[in-house]
């Protein structure tokens, strides 16, 4: 009978305060994607685009609406308090995450304009992403002109997974966000419509690789636990200060938590994943994970190490030097090499993450306020120039090969002066938006003791530069051929997405300061502890 | 004794050596026949045999529902998925054990032997002490405990998961669910078509013979040639089958009497480990 | 029990899995060896518990098997496709993405 009552007595839990107005914008986001299920479920396919375009876009505007309410909200940053930490110590809500959690939201708004885009009667997506490609079934679905559209719901749950990624106060918390955010990601690079074989090919890549990365995180977490007895970021910072015995198991756990996280952001040695990816997924979902996924993937790294691990900077400094510097460098070179756009895009993509890879190694406030500015301004240039690739059409699907895009510049010279501009943001031209980033890192970077660093990216910023500046001479100064792709009229939304991109290049890059002035305050107390 | 004795009895003590060690040696072994073993059946099972060993491990270590939910869920319903999916993809596809990429595999074998050494050095000098004395969390109340912390400090990501889960029925209705484009030919409309086809009769089943009579032996017309109509289309195509239909590519069949004689050109001759 | 020698073992069985997902090329096999690692960290954590005398690890462990288990209907999808499309499920056929 002792144990029936021990039993009983220890049956009571107290219920968990969850603190739902601090954790809105993601639940509103999360919400939207059940809706966007249901209304997979329950509404007649003809209706269905139009019912997820207004859950779709209206919910990530109400979470916009809700982030900065929440990040209004007095009692947040009351007393010089860096920020709350809520649902039992899972999430933390600070500045530097609010930040990031608008920047994704309105990444994802413009990726989910360009996802929606079926104008000229051709959505990005298959019509029947089951049927086998050449199938009779397969052409009658074409025919039907019907896409899949889980792919609304699709894009709210990464995106929601994105959104508390950064977020995550604990490592367990990180881990599941990573998956959530990931799973979908993995279904939308295998829903394309033309090329499909690319697409699955792509797809099968980046779930192997991306499974095989989130284990060596999972073994990190583990060493971690192993280490301080808890997976809460500020527990195993508070264990790092105090324990100095038995260190080893804290270094491995950086070692394969950074593993973990390097691979999310694309940085080699664990880069091979991006270009597959970037070429092979749907153009739309290419700028989603070129946008969102890397301002998050930031956003998680700069967690775990500035709060984790921000004691330990001399540990795992040096290793992240090593990357930043084979990142910029491996990047910009191979990017050279390369005759598809979107595998050069990623490229680049690659090469700029290692630019954001030296402000982290600042790893002070004034690092994290530069990295903030660079992801926000590189996601919208890079949605734009993604938005400008998926105009670019020939009768088999996008033209992506390079040599297609010669002579672009006499036939549209809107669209290749636009795609001009997106590519020398990138290069980091003056009065760009690209320049500014540039500027900003490199500054945090020399003022957190890492002028090596610098020196290094501006060489690769040159080495970039050439490519960049190649494909513009390409688009401006050669013949088109003959049998060239055209350049369809963009519809609404993709319009829109280009002049969003277009337009956050050019103000960000002639009057920086305000954007410039708003990250430096999310960053100024760091992260919640 | 009761429950709560032979729990912590279980856990301490010669028997949990012993047990460890024996269930170590299998899972090592298990795990490497997983990655060695050419047909990828055969490594499901072996997978099976480690997931169950570890259940029995943390049995050991004191956590019985973890054990039971590795039992029921990690090897009942997950390893079991996988070994649909491997009967759907093909049970006889073996790997072909050539190399593509030179080096590769000597380059993956030292990397995996650095990492070996590497952890082991960490796991070695981490000094990992001996366990905690086991308090209320390892006896009667560790179910109790579990749904405490699951449902108090870990609820937040408890109720994330359900977004994963969403995703993958999404993913798996997206991926995997052919929708009808036309209306389903009733059994009048397949019968109609039957009739009007070539073969109004039934279909010839596989010939029974001296030495075999497996469904993939096909039956032989008067002149001594296999009948197509006779084979079943999914196991004619599978390597190594006793069928070869006769076609573009393929010879004319052995003359009667040697029925299964492998050798048709589809079979790799450079391929190890490949089953006649 | 001991935890370090349970944490060894884990060691071994991540490496060994580690090692087959770079050898092996039938993607199907390369999954399975992922799961392989995953249950090693399981176990590593169910040790770990053990040695802190806290059961977070055993919760943890839960967790990632909820995970495992989605990742495992995606990822089945995700071969299932590929594999009615190319008839194979060789991770070298998959070649049509290169450099």
């Amino acid at each position: 009978m002792t144990s029936l009552s021990g039993a009983l007595a220890a049956a009571t839990i107290t219920p968990p305060h969850i603190e739902y107005g601090q954790l809105s914008p993601l639940l509103v986001v999360f919400g939207a994607a059940v809706a966007g299920v249901l209304v997979e479920a329950f509404v007649p396919r003809e209706r269905r685009r139009a019912f997820h375009l207004v859950i779709a876009l209206g919910g990530l505007v109400a979470a916009f609406a809700l982030i900065i309410s929440v990040a209004a909200t007095p009692s947040l940053f009351a007393h010089g308090s860096p920020g709350h930490v809520v649902a039992m110590g899972a999430v933390g809500v600070d500045g530097p995450t609010l930040f990031i959690q608008g920047t994704i939201v309105v990444l994802a708004f413009v990726s989910v304009l360009l996802i929606a885009e079926s104008s000229h009667g051709v959505s990005p997506f298959a019509a029947q992403a089951a049927a086998v490609p050449g199938s009779a079934e397969e052409r009658e679905g074409l025919l039907r002109g019907i896409s899949h559209t889980e792919v609304y719901p699709l894009t709210l749950f990464a995106v929601g997974g994105m959104m508390l990624f950064p977020a995550a106060n604990d490592l367990l918390t990180m881990f599941v966000a990573l998956e959530v955010l990931s799973l979908p990601l993995y279904l939308l690079c295998g829903l394309a419509r033309r090329r499909r074989l690319i697409s699955q090919e792509a797809a099968m890549k980046y779930f192997l690789l991306g499974a095989f990365s989130s284990a060596f995180f999972l073994f990190g977490v583990a060493m971690l636990y192993g280490y301080s007895g808890s997976v809460s970021l500020s527990a195993i910072a508070a264990a790092a200060a105090t324990n100095v015995s038995s260190a080893t198991l804290l270094y491995a756990g950086i070692a394969l938590v950074g593993i973990g996280l390097l691979f999310k952001i694309g940085a080699v040695p664990f880069q091979s994943w991006k270009p597959d990816v970037y070429q092979g997924a749907p153009t739309a979902v290419t700028a989603l994970m070129a946008s969102c996924t890397v301002v998050s993937a930031f956003g998680g790294l700069l967690r775990v190490f500035y709060v984790a691990f921000g004691q330990l900077t001399w540990d795992w400094r040096p290793a992240m030097w090593g990357v930043a510097i084979l990142t910029m460098l491996a990047g910009a070179i191979i990017a050279i090499t390369q005759t598809d756009v979107k595998r050069m895009l990623a490229y680049s993509s690659i090469a700029h993450g290692g630019f954001v890879l030296t402000a982290v190694v600042a790893a002070t406030a004034a690092g994290l306020s530069a990295s903030l500015f660079y992801l926000a301004v590189y996601g919208l240039t890079t949605i734009g120039a993604f938005a400008v690739v998926t105009l670019v059409r020939d009768p088999a699907g996008e033209a992506n090969h390079l040599s297609k895009w010669a002579g672009l510049g006499k036939r549209s010279p809107w669209l290749a002066g636009v795609f001009a501009f997106f590519l020398l943001a990138f290069a980091g031209i003056p009065l760009t938006s690209g320049f500014a980033g540039k500027f900003a890192v490199f500054q945090a970077a020399a003022a957190g003791g890492a002028l090596p660093l610098v020196i290094i990216g501006v060489l690769a910023s040159a080495v970039a530069a050439f490519f960049y500046v190649r494909v513009i001479v390409l688009m401006f100064f050669s013949d088109p051929a003959p049998d060239g792709p055209t350049v369809v009229t963009p519809g609404l939304f993709t319009g829109a997405a280009v002049a969003v991109g277009a337009a956050a290049t050019l103000v960000f890059g002639i009057a920086p300061e305000p954007l410039l002035a708003l990250a430096s305050h999310a960053a100024a107390h760091l992260f919640v502890r | 004794m009761n429950a709560a004795h032979v729990l912590a009895a279980s856990t301490v003590g010669a028997g949990a050596v012993v047990a460890f060690w024996i269930l170590a040696v299998i899972s090592v072994a298990a795990a490497l026949g997983l990655v060695l073993a050419p047909r990828a059946v055969h490594g499901a099972v072996l997978l099976a045999v480690v997931m169950l060993s570890l259940a029995v491990l943390y049995g050991v270590a004191g956590a019985p529902f973890l054990a039971f939910v590795q039992i029921i869920v990690y090897t009942g319903a997950v390893l079991m998925l996988f070994l649909f999916v491997l009967m759907i993809v093909g049970v006889s596809a073996a790997d072909s054990m050539r190399e593509t990429i030179r080096g590769q595999r000597l380059a993956a074998g030292l990397a995996g032997i650095g990492l070996l050494v590497l952890l082991a050095l960490v796991v070695g000098h981490a000094a990992i002490g001996p366990a905690a004395p086991a308090g209320s969390n390892y006896g009667v109340l560790n179910v109790q405990r579990l749904a405490q912390l699951i449902f108090t400090r870990y609820v937040f990501p408890f109720e994330l998961t359900s977004a994963l889960l969403i995703t993958a029925a999404l993913g798996a209705m997206v991926l995997a669910h052919r929708e009808r484009t036309s209306p389903k030919p009733s059994q009048r409309d397949l019968a109609r078509q039957r009739v009007r086809g070539d073969h109004p009769a039934p279909l010839p089943g596989p010939g029974v013979y001296a030495r075999g009579d497996a469904a993939d032996m096909p039956a032989l017309l008067p002149d001594g040639t296999p009948s197509p109509l006779s084979l079943n289309p999914v196991m004619a195509r599978r390597r190594g089958s006793a069928i070869r239909v006769p076609g573009p590519g393929v010879p004319a069949p052995l003359p009667p009497g040697e029925p299964g004689k492998d050798g048709g050109p589809d079979a790799e001759p450079d391929r190890e480990g490949a089953h006649p | 029990m001991i935890p370090g020698d349970y944490v060894a073992l884990a060691v071994i069985l991540f490496v060994i899995g580690a090692v087959g997902v770079l050898i092996r090329r039938n993607a199907m096999v390369i999954f399975m060896c992922i799961e392989l690692m995953l249950n090693a960290v399981n176990l590593a954590f169910v040790a770990f518990a053990r040695l802190h005398g806290t059961i977070d690890g055993q919760v943890i462990a839960f967790f990632v098997m909820v995970v495992a288990a989605a990742e495992v209907v995606v990822g089945l999808a995700i071969l299932m496709a590929i594999f009615r499309s190319r008839r194979s499920a060789s991770v070298d056929d998959a070649n049509l993405l290169k450099y």
